[in-house]
Formats: structure tokens, C-alpha cells, sequence
């Protein structure tokens, strides 16, 4: 591949993304796309052209000598190999996070849409309650409720569900059951949302169509909370994915996330091409992901 | 000295640290770099000639100071009696002092745009550990400290932190504090920890112990293990150093690498022992007579933080006062009895029978002539030294 | 086939029911047979009262009322959707009380039809069969499509159809199952009045043609009457009047009754005497007779009510062509021409205004504003109600259409 090839399609998508629409829409209409434009540009489109850029540096770079521009999409080589077991790990603990999210979420979800009756909006408040402490603090709680001499694992080791030398905190469980916790909420609204949105007639139709509460619930219900469950199941999914800070404070050593890498490469070994072209290749691999995904979901309205 | 709850040592209070350091590494990567230089091309070194990068010194005119320096590293400065309120009062230099230091690598990530291409960071002074100080200095991004305005730092500064490979004559930095890096075990779950390499082997430890982030604390000490010198190895030494840790690692010895509240998980027994920071240890005996300190087998890192001002300062003059005035031995002696480091003030122990006798005779605040025997610092890196090791460490911490 | 009724007036092939709790339906291919129903909600609220009614299978029976009458509440009752509070539900012989929606062989269309709008017109329609595991679903539903003519629809979504559409695809979905019986919630509801006009004859033909039983709710007076072979008139949780429409509006029981069926002139009246055959009334100082079997009240007082179309109006002293009941001395105090007929109010001596629909045959003569006039009826049209009761009753109700 040439230099002029990689850098062209890049600015040309940009530049027709604005104007792009044959549609004649006048002068106004461009004013008032001009402000989410400009931000689009400043705050996305900028740094992440200087992030593939910085990607592309030789990476052997440094403060002191400056980095060089060679297109080194060696670079990206490099990365995969010497740290494709911690991408692994962030997208296995994202799914597992999800899926527990999801079948707690949609209880929940469920619950408050179809049960709740007037507490509805009591209960949606305290889903929403955690968010108002910092992300930091409800992490670290989570320390201190999993510890060794916590009540939470005595009373385990009581049910011998673990053995007296096993611990919670500093464990995959520990960082899976903290990203599942701060995640649920943003699993809960879009469920709930969806939910709420179902005439509760049509259940009512399908149970008078013969359909078992359990059949109904499958065949009218789920299919159409499915757009809950995409963008719930995404809104959990892409966060958990990027997050670094359940597994510092809640996993051991060997539980180190791909952005526990990202951060230790550009803080610590203070190498920013390793840095950017992980931080590329996670959003590449997300937006791949979530594309295959939606398509598959047969809900390509959300996007 | 009474303890209190609001004078948490340096190194432990950094309870945000993981957030603002990683701060979202990704849009910190690309918005930082973003601001170096936009076109598809190459970004020159970062090196700086301190003679030429530098402003004109407005101490004269403007009786003012900033500072950053670590969490919790000064005594209280709501007293009007203490040393900072002295300082402005005596001086007639107001001093805007941040707390703004939560982790070296992390500060570096922000001031190295500017620093990095001349220009101010609108500080007169910041504090920095040993290994950051000198690639800041090699960079060429301090000052140069005028000799006859810090007298009593060359005339008080302690034998055991001059003659630095990294600025030997104390040019360019002035150490605020020391410290010492060993070990805490928690005497309510186990037996004295007397080593290090007894840290990464015995059993009763597995998956209860922490070492410290910083890689010149930690490495030293797995250089030690592995029978080579932190102050002077190959490149050998510090694979088989690297691979020893990695083998802590996956057999689970190690539960994490901490940097922040380690003490308070030795506290509650979620660790029973780990590599800390003497000052730390001093803090949490206050609350838990338990926590014990080891000097290790293998000897201890002796590190200091130093006060540097960096170019294009305004205050230069000011911020030299400030150095000296804090290199009088009562003044420090103050200091010392309130964050519990190691003091690099020479008669300082003397003026603390003055101030707080039951600290005269601590070894970790002043350590006498036979407990700094056993201590080593970590040996230079060049640039691409330092790359590459701490390319190493990371992987090695990550996992 | 139960014997039929001579009330049956629509000429549907199938009978009107009974008088309630006449109980004369229980053979084993019986229909739907309500007992004592009763529901009452946790807040106290009654809304079905010991209702008892029985519907003979293959016929077309509307609950009609106000809303808040109990008429929804029953259909769910019927269908499964609310449990009873007390009494029991018999269906082809078998008490189906205890058994869940899914298992009673009772379909319903929903009011605003409740289309499953994630599946097209063909999985909507099969729903039900796939859910009894039905073989030659293909046909059955082809053939259903066919019926309510929606065959070149089936793979739309329901939300690209017109509203009548959709009815029919309600209909079909409900109609495939071939249930015991079909519950009708407002189906019309939703729809236009010209809409609603072709689709209460559609549906009509459409239950000829299969046979089934329809228990249809609705508001609408005229709906009911059009469709069903039988209405129950429903109040306040309990059936006021059922019978064949006809039967309903002609000889009505309760001021309600007469009231929210079409409209009624109700005049306060004294009985002087009884006999066998008629019921000789003082209203005003006029005598009328009233024939005793439309006599309702054994009081000393009644409400004397006459259909508005079925009084005559003439000039003072002309010779009436009903020999009856003749009235003297009213005033038009308001005319207004629709068309086909017109419609007068006339202010009687006694200072109540009574309503009279004129039709314009040609034969009479317009009236205007302030003509002094005499008003006449035959004495078999008129009836006879309690006057404990009230006047107004259902007046407002038949109003909310």
C-alpha cells in the first residue's frame, strides 16, 4: 500500500460526510448542522486522525529523539501478537459481564415495566441511584464488600461454595461481578424503555391465542424488547470492553484488561505508537463487532 | 506527634489516581498528541536547552510562588504557625501551593506537550521522584538553581543523598523529602517477612501479597533476588530480574501491583504482606500497632522527591527561597514530624528534641549512619534503556 | 340446534336467547352460559354483579352500555383475562372458570385489535394455530385470508394496513381458531363511520357464514342492533333488558332501556284502572291507555313513554288518524327539517316538551314555531315503565358515541 492510498480515503471520507446529501436543504439547514460539525471535528475527527497517525510512528521512538512518521503498520502487528491475550480477556469479561447483565437487567427491567405498579418510577430512580457516587468510589467499595475477611466471602466459605483458602477479591469473578454491577444500569433503561413501550394487550392477545405465558413471552414479549436488548446489550458491552478500572482494583495481576495496557503503555513505558494502535485496534475491533451484531439482530433501525 | 486522619502520607492518598492517570488513556493519547502537530507527519524529540528556554525572573516585582507538589506532603498550611504560613509570612511571598502530584508518569503525561516545545506550564516549581527528575533534567526542561540563593542546601543537604548520578552537584534539584522502600507484613496473620525473596516464595503468603508500581522500587529488589546490583547490571541481569517476576506473577504468589491503598488491604488482612513506602508504614502504625516494617535481607531503596523549577518559570528567585528556607533544620525538623518521611536536612534531628522527641530516635525519619549502609539506589537509564525496561515492566505488570 | 325464539328478528339461521336464567340451555353442545358472575376489584369497585346469561350457540349476542357498565369486564371475564370474583362460567357443557386464556377455546378481537406488529399478516393470522400445533396451517390460513379478503396482504406488516385492515386481520386471527366462541371488544371502535357501517355488515355476513358464536361489546346502540341477534342492555354491572333488537326498542322495560336505545318521550302518568288487556292511565288530566303486557310498573304511578316517530301531529282539532290517545293543546317550540323527516318539539300544558318525528311523506304540512298543534298516538306503540325510576336515566350515556 502506498502513503497517498492510506492517507486520501481518510480525508475524503471526511470532507464528503458534511455535504454528502444530494438533498437540497438550503443555507439553514447547514448553519444548524454547523455547530455538531465543528464539534464533530475538534473533538472526534482530529484526535483521531492523530491518533492513527501516531499509531503509524516508528515505535521506536522516544521524548528524546522525537518519533518519526514510517508508516509502520508493523506496528499494529506487534501489538496483536504480544497482546492479543489481554484483547482476548477484555472482550470475554465484557460478554460474560453482559450476558450477566443482561439476564439480571431484564428481570429487573421487566419487573419495573410490567409489576411494579406505582413504585415504577420509585424503582427507576434507585436503578439510577449508584450513578450519582463516583464511578472510583463504587469500585472501590466493591473492594472492601469482596475482601478476604469480608462477610461476603465468610459467608461463602460458611456454604462452602468456596474453601477456607479461597478468596473472591482479586479473582476473574471479582472483576466480571464489578463490571456486571456498574454496568447494569445501562442495561436496566433501554430494557426498560422497550418494555414499557409493549401494549400489555398484545400479551394478552397471545395468551388468548393459545400460547402459554412462557411461549408468549418468547414469541411476542422478547421479540419485541429486541431493540432493548441491542442497545442495552451495546451500551454494556463497548464500556465494559474499554474498562481497565474493575480489573485494577478488583482482579489480581493476571486479570489485567486490554486497557490496563493501553494506559500502562502510554503513561508508564510512555510509548504512544503502542498506545495508539492498540487504542485503534480496540475501537476497530468494537465497531466491527457491533456492526456484525446489529446485523445479525435484524435491527439496523438503531443504528 | 498525634496521629491524624487528614495527614495521609505521599504515596498513599492517591485513591484517584487510577482514574485521572488513566484518565481515559485512549482520548488522553489522541488529544495530546493532537496538539503536537496535526499533518501526517513525524514529531521532532522533545529536548529543550534550559539556557535558552527560559524567562526573565519577575521574583522581584511579583512576591508570588506555584508549587505542585504531592498530596499530603506538607504540614497543615491552615496553621498560621506552621511552616507555610511562616515562609509567606517572613518572606512576603505568597505561595499558591497544588497538590497536584498523584503520580510521576502521570504528571509527565501532562506537562510534556508543553515542556516538550517551550513553553509554560505556569508553574514555578514541581516535585519529583529521583528517576523522573532525571530524565526531566536530560531533557533539559529544569533550571538551573542559582548556587548562592540555596546556601544551606549545600551546606545541610544529608551525606547519603549527594553525589547523584544525575546531578551531582545538586544543580538542578533539591530533595523535599526521602524515603525508603522495604517491607510491611501484618504480624496479626503471619510470621516476620524478613525478604524479599522469602515475599515471593512462602507459601503462607501465596496470593496475599502487593509490590509497588514503581518499577525502580520493584526492579531493584528482583535484581537483588536474582544476585545482581540495582546500581549497576546488564542487560542479562534484568531479563532474569523481569522473568523472576513474571514467575511471581503466574504462580500467583503476587495478588496485584499497587500503588494506592495497599496499606489499608494490609489493614484489613486482604494482603498479609507487601513491598511499602516507610512513611506509609509510620501512618498505618498510628492505627494498627500490627503493621510492622522490615529492612529486607537484600537492603533497602533509599529514593527522595525533589523540588525542581522548570523553564520558562517566572518565580525562579522566589522558589529558590522557598528551598532554602526549607533546608533550615527547625523548619524541616516541623516538616518531618508531620509527614513522617525521611528527612534530608542535616541537624534536623537535632531540632526535633525541640519539636517532637519521641520521633528523634526513628530510624525511618533519621536513619542512622549503619541503617543507610544497607541501601542502594537504581542505576541510571539512558533513553533508550529507559524505554526499553519500562516497555518490559509494563508487560510485565499487565500481564 | 336449541328451539328458537320467536323474537329473532335480523334473519340470522341462528336463535335469540332466552329471557336470563331461563336456563333452558344445558344440553352438552350448549353455548356459553354465565352464572352468578360477579367482580369486584381490590378497591371495592363492583363492576359485574351476579350476572347470569345464557348465549345458545351459533348466535350473535352484543353486550351493549355505557363504559364503566361491566360489559368489558365480562368479555374478559369470558376470555380468561380476569378472574371472577364468584360465580362460574359453563362453555359447550364444560365449567371452563378455573382454566387459564390459553386453554379456553375462546378467541377475541381487541379493541385497537392488538396485531403483533413484529410479524407479518400471515404469522399474525397463524399465531393461534402454530400455538395448537394445527397441521396445514398454509391453507387454513390462505383460506382465512381469502375470507376477510386480505389474501394479497399476508406478508405486510400490520402497520403498512389501513385500520379496516387491520380489523380484518383481527377478525381473521381470531376467526381461524374456529373458537367456541368469538369475543368482539369495540372492534369498530377505531374506525370511521362509513367504515364502520360496512365492516358491522362484513362482520355480520361473516359470522352467518361460519356459524360460530359472537359475544360483541359496544357502546353504540345502532352497532348492536345491526349486528346481533341479541342485545343485553347493561348498567351498572347488572343486565337491564335482553331480548331481540326489535323487542328492545318496540317494548323496552326500564327508562334506561328506553333511553339509551333511541330516544323516548317519558310522560308522568296516574293508573285509574287495569284490566287483562289494557292499562287506562290519567296523564294530565288526559286519559290514555297503555296495552297491559307493555305495562311494566304495578305502582300507582308510571312513566308513559312513546317513541318520538310514533307520534302523530296535527292541526288543533283535526281529525287524527290514530283513535287513541290524543293530547290537545301543545305549542312547536322548535322545528328542525332533516331531511327524511322532521323534527319537532312541542311544549304541552303541563309544560314538559315532548319530541315528534315527522316523516316527510308530503302528505302533511310543515309546522312552524308557535303553531298551536295536537299530538296522537296509537295505544299499542305506547309503554308503561316505573316511576320510581329516573326520567334521564341512559339519556347521556347513548349520547358518547
Amino acid at each position: 500500500m502506498t502513503q497517498a492510498a492510506q492517507a486520501v480515503p481518510e480525508t475524503a471520507t471526511l470532507a464528503a460526510e458534511p455535504s454528502g446529501s444530494r438533498r437540497r436543504r438550503g443555507r439553514t439547514g447547514y448553519l444548524l448542522m454547523l455547530p455538531a460539525t465543528l464539534w464533530l471535528l475538534l473533538f472526534f475527527v482530529v484526535p483521531f486522525y492523530s491518533l492513527v497517525a501516531t499509531s503509524l510512528f516508528d515505535a521506536s521512538g522516544s521524548d528524546f529523539r522525537g518519533y518519526e512518521m514510517t508508516y509502520a503498520w508493523g506496528n499494529y502487528v506487534d501489538v496483536v501478537e504480544a497482546y492479543w491475550q489481554p484483547f482476548l480477556r477484555s472482550l470475554w469479561y465484557a460478554a460474560l459481564a453482559t450476558g450477566i447483565c443482561l439476564v439480571l437487567g431484564y428481570v429487573l427491567a421487566y419487573a419495573i415495566a410490567f409489576k411494579a405498579g406505582r413504585w415504577k418510577w420509585l424503582l427507576l430512580v434507585l436503578v439510577i441511584a449508584p450513578f450519582f457516587t463516583s464511578f472510583l468510589v463504587r469500585t472501590l467499595s466493591w473492594q472492601l464488600i469482596l475482601s478476604d475477611e469480608g462477610f461476603v466471602v465468610d459467608a461463602l466459605q460458611f456454604l462452602r461454595v468456596l474453601g477456607p483458602d479461597d478468596r473472591l477479591l482479586a479473582t476473574p469473578v471479582a472483576v466480571v461481578a464489578g463490571l456486571a454491577y456498574n454496568f447494569l444500569p445501562f442495561m436496566v433503561l433501554p430494557l426498560f424503555a422497550s418494555l414499557d413501550k409493549i401494549d400489555p394487550r398484545l400479551v394478552e392477545a397471545s395468551s388468548d391465542l393459545y400460547a402459554h405465558p412462557f411461549v408468549g413471552f418468547w414469541k411476542v414479549t422478547w421479540p419485541l424488547s429486541l431493540p432493548g436488548v441491542v442497545s442495552g446489550t451495546l451500551l454494556t458491552f463497548i464500556p465494559a470492553a474499554g474498562d481497565y478500572i474493575n480489573a485494577e482494583f478488583l482482579g489480581s495481576t493476571n486479570q489485567r484488561v486490554i486497557g490496563n495496557v493501553i494506559q500502562g503503555q502510554f503513561i508508564d513505558a510512555n510509548n504512544s505508537p503502542v498506545a495508539a494502535a492498540l487504542s485503534v485496534l480496540l475501537m476497530v475491533l468494537i465497531v466491527a463487532m457491533v456492526l456484525v451484531y446489529v446485523r445479525r439482530a435484524g435491527t439496523e433501525e438503531l443504528l | 506527634m498525634a496521629p491524624d486522619d487528614q495527614a495521609p502520607a505521599r504515596r498513599s492518598t492517591l485513591s484517584r489516581r487510577g482514574l485521572l492517570r488513566g484518565g481515559g488513556a485512549v482520548a488522553a493519547a489522541g488529544l495530546s498528541v493532537a496538539a503536537l502537530k496535526l499533518p501526517f507527519f513525524s514529531v521532532a524529540g522533545a529536548a529543550q536547552d534550559p539556557a535558552s528556554c527560559r524567562a526573565t525572573d519577575l521574583s522581584e516585582r511579583e512576591r508570588r510562588l506555584v508549587i505542585s507538589n504531592w498530596t499530603g506532603y506538607i504540614d497543615p498550611r491552615r496553621n498560621p504557625r506552621g511552616t507555610y504560613n511562616t515562609f509567606q509570612d517572613t518572606t512576603g511571598i505568597t505561595v499558591e501551593y497544588n497538590d497536584d502530584v498523584n503520580d510521576n508518569a502521570e504528571f509527565y503525561a501532562k506537562v510534556r506537550n508543553q515542556l516538550g516545545s517551550c513553553e509554560p506550564i505556569d508553574r514555578d516549581m514541581i516535585v519529583l521522584t529521583d528517576w523522573m527528575a532525571a530524565r526531566m533534567i536530560g531533557l533539559g526542561w529544569i533550571q538551573p538553581l542559582e548556587r548562592e540563593r540555596v546556601p544551606r542546601l549545600h551546606e545541610n543537604l544529608i551525606d547519603s543523598l549527594r553525589d547523584k548520578a544525575w546531578d551531582p552537584d545538586r544543580t538542578y534539584s533539591a530533595p523535599w523529602q526521602s524515603g525508603l522502600t522495604g517491607i510491611a507484613y501484618n504480624a496479626a496473620y503471619v510470621d516476620e517477612v524478613g525478604s524479599f525473596s522469602e515475599l515471593l516464595t512462602r507459601s503462607d503468603l501465596k496470593g496475599r501479597i502487593t509490590l509497588l508500581t514503581e518499577m525502580r522500587d520493584t526492579m531493584g529488589f528482583m535484581l537483588k533476588v536474582v544476585g545482581a546490583e540495582p546500581e549497576d547490571f546488564t542487560e542479562d541481569e534484568w531479563y532474569d530480574a523481569i522473568d523472576a517476576l513474571n514467575r511471581a506473577v503466574s504462580d500467583g504468589q503476587l495478588r496485584q501491583f499497587a500503588g494506592n491503598n495497599y496499606l489499608q488491604q494490609l489493614a484489613n488482612g486482604d494482603i498479609v504482606a507487601c513491598e511499602a513506602w516507610s512513611g506509609d508504614v509510620i501512618q498505618a502504625q498510628y492505627d494498627n500497632p500490627d503493621i510492622k516494617f522490615v529492612v529486607p535481607e537484600e537492603g533497602l531503596s533509599l529514593w527522595s522527591d525533589n523540588m525542581l523549577v522548570p523553564n520558562l518559570a517566572t518565580h525562579q528567585a522566589n522558589a529558590e527561597a522557598w528551598i532554602d528556607y526549607y533546608y533550615e533544620p527547625e523548619v524541616a525538623a516541623r516538616l518531618a514530624a508531620w509527614v513522617n518521611y525521611i528527612c534530608p536536612v542535616e541537624g534536623a534531628r537535632e531540632a526535633m528534641e525541640q519539636v517532637d522527641a519521641s520521633l528523634v530516635d526513628n530510624p525511618l525519619i533519621f536513619p542512622d549512619e549503619e541503617f543507610l549502609a544497607d541501601t542502594w539506589d537504581f542505576m541510571p537509564l539512558d533513553d533508550r534503556q529507559s524505554q526499553q525496561y519500562e516497555g518490559d515492566w509494563s508487560d510485565a505488570t499487565v500481564g | 340446534m336449541p328451539p328458537s325464539a320467536d323474537t329473532a328478528a335480523t334473519g340470522a339461521p341462528a336463535p335469540a336467547a332466552p329471557g336470563p336464567g331461563s336456563g333452558a340451555h344445558d344440553g352438552p353442545d350448549g353455548g356459553l352460559r354465565l352464572s352468578s358472575l360477579t367482580k369486584r376489584y381490590a378497591n371495592g369497585f363492583t363492576a359485574v354483579h351476579d350476572l347470569d346469561l345464557d348465549v345458545p350457540r351459533g348466535s350473535f349476542i352484543a353486550l351493549l352500555g355505557p363504559s364503566g357498565c361491566g360489559k368489558t369486564t365480562t368479555l374478559r371475564m369470558v376470555a380468561g383475562l380476569e378472574v371472577p370474583t364468584s360465580g362460574r362460567i359453563t362453555l359447550a357443557g364444560q365449567d371452563i372458570t378455573d382454566r387459564r386464556a390459553h386453554q379456553r377455546p375462546v378467541n377475541t378481537v381487541f379493541q385497537n385489535y392488538a396485531l403483533f406488529p413484529h410479524l407479518d399478516i400471515y404469522e399474525n393470522v397463524a399465531f393461534g394455530l402454530r400455538r395448537r400445533k394445527v397441521r396445514d396451517v398454509e391453507s387454513k390460513v390462505r383460506a382465512m385470508l381469502e375470507l376477510v379478503e386480505l389474501d394479497s396482504q399476508a406478508r405486510k406488516r400490520p402497520a403498512q394496513l389501513s385500520g379496516g385492515q387491520q380489523q380484518r386481520v383481527a377478525l381473521a386471527r381470531a376467526l381461524i381458531n374456529e373458537p367456541e366462541v368469538l369475543l368482539l371488544d369495540e372492534p369498530l371502535g377505531a374506525l370511521d363511520l362509513k367504515l364502520r357501517r360496512s365492516m358491522q355488515i362484513e362482520i355480520k355476513r361473516i359470522q352467518v357464514e361460519v356459524g360460530l358464536t359472537f359475544m360483541h361489546v359496544t357502546h353504540d346502540q345502532e352497532e348492536a342492533m345491526t349486528m346481533a341477534d341479541t342485545v343485553a342492555v347493561m348498567n351498572g354491572g347488572v343486565i337491564e333488558q335482553l331480548g331481540a333488537p326489535a323487542e328492545l326498542y318496540e317494548n323496552p322495560r326500564s327508562t334506561f332501556v328506553a333511553n339509551f336505545l333511541g330516544q323516548s318521550n317519558l310522560i308522568e302518568g296516574r293508573v285509574l284502572s287495569r284490566s287483562a288487556d289494557v292499562t287506562t292511565l290519567d296523564m294530565h288530566g288526559i286519559t290514555v291507555s297503555v296495552p297491559t303486557a307493555r305495562t311494566h310498573t304495578d305502582g300507582e304511578g308510571g312513566w308513559i313513554g312513546i317513541r318520538p316517530e310514533k307520534v302523530l301531529i296535527g292541526e288543533e282539532g283535526a281529525d287524527l288518524d290514530a283513535p287513541g290517545n290524543t293530547v290537545p293543546g301543545g305549542v312547536v317550540s322548535d322545528v328542525s327539517f332533516v331531511g327524511v323527516s322532521t323534527q319537532y318539539l312541542v311544549r304541552m300544558p303541563w309544560g314538559q316538551e315532548l319530541q315528534v318525528f315527522s316523516q316527510n311523506t308530503g302528505r302533511t304540512r310543515m309546522f312552524t314555531v308557535g303553531e298551536k298543534v295536537e299530538l296522537s298516538w296509537r295505544p299499542e306503540y305506547a309503554f308503561c315503565l316505573d316511576i320510581n325510576q329516573d326520567a334521564a336515566a341512559g339519556v347521556d350515556d347513548g349520547e358518547t358515541r
